[in-house]
């Protein structure tokens, strides 16, 4: 290729090569941390999916976050502690982490002196394996509170408690901009204007049109806020989890059950008269078979909610095991066969990695639909006016056994 | 090892308060400051766009009326032009029939008249002429009564007289 005649083009080529270069490099010169991290036992993808009590900045350090215990003191009286940090909680409130046997607790109390350097990134302290005075396994220990007293309630700021409200915040900064632009007339009296609002307005449409709709028929009006809420935040929660140093929060059961949870009561609470008869005394069926079928449908109420909230944090959460599991297979390699083998099965883990991240981008969407869909679906059910129809009846059956099979 | 998988299950009842309590929040605030006015916008853009619709649909089927209506007229005013040159022309044929049937008859009456006027002609020419010989014979007759003549002479007279009366 003459150069000369393709300056133009040669100009942005330069950049894409360059670019990648950096990211070479950057890939390159994070590894050694990661293949240390991993070293020292800390690279375990169930680890890493699951709930903690500070964000993982690694290799930069953690920042641990604030805890907030209801304790129940020896003489019965209740008390709030709260506390920056678990290292201030162990250091300073006397909590005790239960550890494993082998685990020493005098070695803490030895280190006490060191205070939070290891938070602001210090590779030295991090060498020692202490964040703020206190080890790994004390920092994701479970704590019992001192003097006899017991921790009622852990209400602690975890990471997946702070995605969720960073998700919150996200959603509604965007969606109050939304509602401020329809406000103002823009999409109401004219066209939808710029990226922005045609990308939410067309979500907000899909869920309206596409998930409500269908399910609630004219009862549409009623839930569409919740769900276009539910629809949005775990939307929003599943994208975090692909953010770098994000977590996801809807990999986190206890989150997926209260959503669940949320739906369970508006289908409860929005059930016709039809839909407990439906459950409490079923029609066209034979009277022997009726007390049969009484808690198989029971049963039914509550396999819903609870599909719901294992599918959506399953989900969430396999995603994240494979990719981890993935980048894990370098360092096994490098472990068994050496540290070349590390760097030869990184780029094909790598570009594994890579084709999950991207699964999961589309999984966030699926899931946050399938969430939704189901929610309108499980509402719909319960809400619709039923003729008293023997075939209506069946496929209303039919539906609840097909429904909880959706992946 | 056990303790992180474990905690990938574990119940953790502080953050299902947690949770609980950021999703009604979150809830509750979008559905009074976000979806409201989102969703009524939508529904009214919707009403608008659908009335839009049907009031072109509407004026579409107006304007084809319209349409039909004028081709209609105009087929009727072709029509009727047509009609009307149709008649003033029959009328100009009867017109020039009527004038040439009126030439021929006056035609037909000069001529007639002419003939009439020749045939008086004639029937006065010969009645002067019938008087004329009545008087030449008379006058004849009187020659011969008068001058008693002989019978060469008066052959002779009437030789003269016819002999005029054929050059007359």
């Amino acid at each position: 290729m003459d150069s000369r005649r393709h300056d133009s083009r040669t100009d942005p080529m330069i950049k894409r090569a360059s670019f990648l270069l950096l990211f070479a490099v950057a890939a390159v010169g994070l590894l050694p941390g990661a293949v240390m991290a991993a070293e020292d036992g800390e690279l375990d993808a169930l680890h890493h999916s699951a709930n903690a009590y500070y964000l993982d900045f690694s290799p930069l350090g953690k920042m641990q976050l604030p805890r907030i215990f209801v304790v129940q003191h020896e003489d019965g009286s209740y008390g709030l502690e709260l506390f920056s940090s678990t290292a201030k909680a162990i250091l300073e409130g006397g909590f005790v982490p239960e550890l494993a046997i082998e685990e020493e607790h005098t070695e803490v109390d030895s280190l006490a002196g060191d205070d939070h350097v290891a938070a602001a990134g210090d590779g030295h302290v991090m060498d020692a394996g202490l964040y703020g005075g206190i080890t790994l396994a004390q920092l994701e220990a479970h704590l019992h509170a001192p003097h006899g007293a017991h921790v009622v309630i852990d209400m602690s700021i975890s990471r997946h408690l702070l995605f969720a409200w960073i998700g919150m915040a996200i959603v509604i900064l965007i969606m109050t901009r939304m509602a401020g632009m329809y406000k103002r007339g823009i999409g109401r009296d004219t066209a939808p204007k710029g990226l922005f609002q045609n990308l939410f307005e067309t979500l907000i449409l899909f869920v309206r049109n596409d998930i409500a709709k269908p399910n609630l028929g004219d009862k549409t009006d009623k839930y569409l806020p919740y769900l276009l809420t539910a629809f949005f935040f775990i939307l929003t929660c599943n994208l975090l989890g692909l953010v770098p140093f994000g977590a996801t929060a809807t990999s986190n059961l206890m989150v997926t059950v209260v959503l669940a949870t949320f739906t369970f009561i508006l289908t409860q609470l929005g059930g016709t008269k039809d839909y407990w008869m439906h459950i409490l005394w079923p029609p066209g069926i034979p009277t022997f078979v009726k007390p049969i079928l009484m808690p198989v449908e029971i049963l039914g109420i509550l396999t819903k909610p609870i599909a719901l909230a294992i599918r959506l944090f399953a989900n969430m959460t396999a995603g994240h095991l494979v990719i981890l599991s993935l980048i894990g297979l370098i360092f096994s390699f490098a472990n068994i066969f050496g540290p070349g083998a590390g760097y030869g099965v990184a780029p094909v883990s790598i570009a594994f990695a890579l084709f999950i991240y991207l699964l999961e981008l589309l999984v966030s969407f699926i899931q946050a639909y399938v969430f939704t869909m189901l929610s309108a679906l499980f509402i719909g059910m319960a809400v619709a006016e039923h003729h008293h129809d023997h075939d209506e009846a069946h496929g209303d059956h039919h539906a609840d056994h097909h429904a909880p099979s959706v992946a | 090892m056990t303790v992180f998988a474990a905690s990938l299950l574990s119940p953790d009842a502080g953050l299902i308060v947690w949770i609980a309590i950021t999703f009604g929040l979150l809830l509750v605030l979008l559905r009074k400051f976000a979806w409201g006015p989102i969703t009524s916008a939508l529904t009214q853009r919707e009403a608008t766009i659908a009335e839009s619709i049907a009031q072109a649909e509407k004026a579409l089927a107006e304007a084809k009326q319209l349409q039909a209506d004028n081709t209609k007229a105009r087929r009727e005013a072709e029509a009727q032009a047509q009609a009307i040159l149709r008649e003033a022309r029959e009328e100009a044929e009867r017109l020039r029939g009527e004038e040439v049937d009126k030439t021929r008859t006056q035609i037909q009456q000069m001529q007639d008249s002419a003939q009439a006027e020749i045939e008086r002609e004639k029937q006065s020419a010969l009645d002067s002429l019938r008087a004329e010989v009545a008087d030449l014979a008379v006058q004849a007759a009187e020659k011969i009564l008068r001058a008693n003549l002989d019978a060469d002479r008066q052959k002779k007279i009437v030789n003269d007289f016819l002999g005029d009366l054929s050059k007359n």
